[in-house]
């Protein structure tokens, strides 16, 4: 008895480290955010209580609901092309080929580079008035337009962006289609399926648990899209808001407009956003995911 | 059993150590200058102890280009020398996000306690985070010979607030190689809107690829408030009406309409830094800028760059005055007001400083200061302080500050800007709006 109450002790203490982290620096901050929330705070003077009203006035903010409505284009357009441009590649990197591992380690740098700031900055080159694209377009006599400084197209570099940056997604569908037995594919041959046959009845249906993981974190890291935007638009959300995403106008409020308490509430509204769209992809899977038993 | 609990023990200090070590680094503000390495946390401790030997250490921001870093380097280390018992550490940076950290650091109570602020230190005072300055006058700081309107604009309720780093006025930059190659005459000094928008039309017309004129921006905005005898405020309480907007953005609109305008793409592309503007890239003949910025401009170009005053309205007037740059502010919770109060005088009445500082910030406010650096001006300082006399001797409308909430409005004036350039809105809803979150933004940014 009294050793193993000194063993859950020793367990404890090993998880001390861990422990001071979580509370510290995540439920901690966490807390905090949540009372910010409810309040008047400007960064510089004390927060003062005024109740629900950051979130009331959030809904007759025109910024906001464009924010809302710039980043579910993003999430609605640019996670199916995400995932789509994921499972081709691996699919693609999944044949028996020479040199794999070199096209692997290739396909994936995008990734690794992604999320960097240098990375966007390219993009805005590219994607420029005077940038490769247009270029390209010339030499069939196609004027380009400015894809980042124009407001009808620029969201729509920044997906393709994201989608550029399919590394990690495709790792892990990599992953699942070398679970998958080859007997499967074997004896379709033998009854004469065809190549679009086999991927659609044996490949989707047996990488749809893979398939459910990537969902999910493609949706939490598309609705937090923030560096993208911040670089190509310098951290203005511009031209005209159309790259404003809700995690850039939270740190814009928070930040730049002296409006922390609004930006805290903008981000209690996010977590109860992703929390209730994980909820719902959760719910749907039973419909969809085949866990192959 | 004993040696598990010991080994768990020594992890977790271990833990603790590596975390305490990592806030300390957090903390001591990374240091890009000097070669210090004492940290934050035995500067605290031993604070009692130093503070006898008198040393004193003090942090100090700004933002800049490449050459104003050197430069205010090159002071600091001047002033650490005369001034053995005091270090200063520096923290330096762009524009960008400078002000973000700022927010950052007043929340966390560690700003440094010398700051740069531009026209948004009333947005600061407002928030009781800017050390008031009057105590020191007299003794410390020395403003006898600063220009009284400079003074001015750094006074809120008749206290000083900041020593001004150095006045400028907006202006026009015209590229003159552009305007040879259109075949278009240089305006002349009275020239109107009216001949603006001829001359815009027909640089566009003349060259390929090349537009008229850049869209003015909110700073435009300012000066041609100027131009009708107005001001954009008084004590966040707005002085224009809808329809000076509405007038402002019809004008810009019909500049647009008569070809003389760049294609909002192509303003959307530019940026504020000289090397990306639009002028510079060779987009457009004519940009809205501040007088001391003509250098970084001109260098940034094989173009020929000048300074020209903004194009006169009905009134006679061309709005562009006087105003202050920059300023150097110390921090409220400052541990050592007096020190700071000694710097800020050092880096505004000192010769040899203000000789390594020249025309940086704009012109220096301290009259025999600046008398000195007249004598010694090279080609294109000596275009600058032209124009700053001009602006002088011309208009004496009072300095305003930025509008309170400044980082707000102005985004939301230059998101209206594109919205009706890119024809997402008609001018009318634009103004309306833009009216609109003007007055909740000011209501939420007042006392």
């Amino acid at each position: 008895m009294f050793q193993a109450k000194k063993n859950y002790l020793i367990a404890y203490g090993f998880l001390l480290p861990w422990l001071i982290g979580l509370i510290g620096l995540v439920l901690g901050p966490m807390i905090s955010s949540l009372y910010l929330s409810f309040t008047n705070y400007d960064l510089l003077t004390s927060p003062e209580w005024i109740g629900i009203g950051n979130y009331t006035d959030l809904f007759g903010d025109r910024v906001f609901k464009k924010s809302v409505e710039v980043t579910l284009v993003f999430v609605i357009v640019g996670v199916p092309l995400q995932l789509l441009g994921a499972l081709l590649v691996a699919v693609l990197l999944n044949q028996k080929l020479r040199g794999l591992g070199f096209y692997r380690t290739i396909y994936y740098i995008p990734s690794l580079l992604g999320g960097s700031v240098a990375i966007a900055i390219l993009w805005k080159n590219i994607f420029g008035l005077d940038g490769l694209i247009n270029d390209f377009l010339a030499w069939f006599g196609i004027q380009g337009e400015g894809w980042v400084s124009n407001p009808n197209y620029a969201v729509y570099t920044l997906i393709a962006l994201a989608v550029w940056q399919f590394g990690s997604s495709m790792v892990i569908f990599l992953a699942g289609l070398k679970q998958i037995p080859m007997e499967l594919y074997e004896s379709a041959s033998v009854d004469g399926a065809t190549a679009f046959r086999k991927f659609k009845s044996i490949t989707l249906p047996l990488i749809t648990p893979v398939l459910l993981f990537n969902l999910i974190m493609t949706l939490i890291k598309s609705v937090q899209v923030f560096t993208s935007a911040f670089i190509v638009s310098e951290g203005t959300g511009g031209p005209s808001n159309s790259t404003m995403f809700y995690t850039l106008l939270l740190y814009l409020k928070g930040f730049s407009y002296f409006d922390m308490g609004t930006a805290a509430a903008m981000a209690w509204l996010l977590l109860i956003f992703l929390g209730l769209l994980t909820a719902v992809v959760f719910f749907t899977s039973k419909y969809w995911v085949h866990y192959g038993d | 059993m004993k040696k598990t609990l010991l080994l768990m023990l020594l992890m977790v200090s271990f833990v603790l150590v590596l975390s305490a070590c990592a806030d300390s680094e957090d903390a001591s503000n990374e240091d890009t200058s000097s070669g210090d390495t004492s940290d934050d946390s035995s500067n605290e401790e031993s604070e009692n102890a130093s503070e006898e030997e008198g040393d004193v250490n003090l942090r100090i921001a700004w933002w800049g280009g490449e050459d104003r870093h050197e430069r205010t380097l090159e002071v600091i280390e001047m002033y650490e020398e005369q001034n053995p018992h005091v270090t200063i550490e520096t923290e330096y940076s762009g524009f960008d996000g400078y002000f973000d950290k700022l927010s950052t650091q007043f929340a966390a109570g560690n700003a440094p306690d010398i700051i740069q602020y531009g026209g948004n230190l009333n947005d600061y005072v407002l928030r009781d985070v800017v050390l008031p300055l009057n105590q020191f006058l007299g003794e410390e700081i020395d403003v006898s010979l600063h220009d009284k309107k400079m003074l001015e604009s750094a006074t809120f309720d008749d206290e000083l607030y900041g020593v001004t780093l150095g006045s400028n006025a907006f202006g026009l930059l015209l590229n003159k190689t552009k305007f040879e190659e259109a075949g278009v005459e240089m305006p002349s000094k009275d020239w109107t809107w009216n001949d603006f928008n001829e001359i815009t039309a027909e640089i566009t017309e003349s060259l390929d690829g090349v537009y008229g004129t850049q869209y003015f921006g909110e700073d435009g905005f300012g000066v041609y408030i100027d131009q009708n005898d107005k001001v954009l405020h008084e004590d966040g309480v707005l002085q224009i009406e809808k329809q000076d907007v509405q007038d402002w953005f019809e004008l810009w609109v019909g500049i647009s309409d008569n070809g003389g305008l760049v294609p909002p793409e192509i303003q959307a592309e530019s940026s504020q830094t000289p090397e990306q503007s639009s002028i510079v890239r060779g987009d457009v003949a004519i940009e809205f800028g501040a007088s001391n910025q003509l250098g970084a401009y001109a260098g940034a170009t094989e173009d020929e760059i000048v300074l020209h005053n903004p194009p006169y309205n009905d009134l006679g007037n061309h709005g562009a005055s006087l105003r202050a740059s920059q300023y150097f502010a110390g921090y409220s919770e400052t541990e050592h007001p007096e020190e700071v109060a000694k710097f800020l005088n050092f880096f505004v009445n000192n010769k040899e400083a203000a000789a390594v500082l020249g025309n940086d910030r704009g012109a220096p406010v301290n009259s025999e200061i600046r008398k000195t650096l007249i004598e010694n001006a090279n080609e294109l300082d000596e275009a600058i302080f032209a124009y700053v006399d001009f602006v002088s001797s011309t208009n004496d409308s009072p300095f305003v500050p930025n509008l309170p909430g400044y980082n707000e409005t102005q985004a939301v004036f230059k998101s209206i800007g594109e919205e009706i350039f890119f024809e997402q809105t008609s001018i009318e809803d634009g103004v309306d709006y833009y009216w609109e979150e003007l007055n909740s933004i000011l209501d939420d940014n007042r006392e």
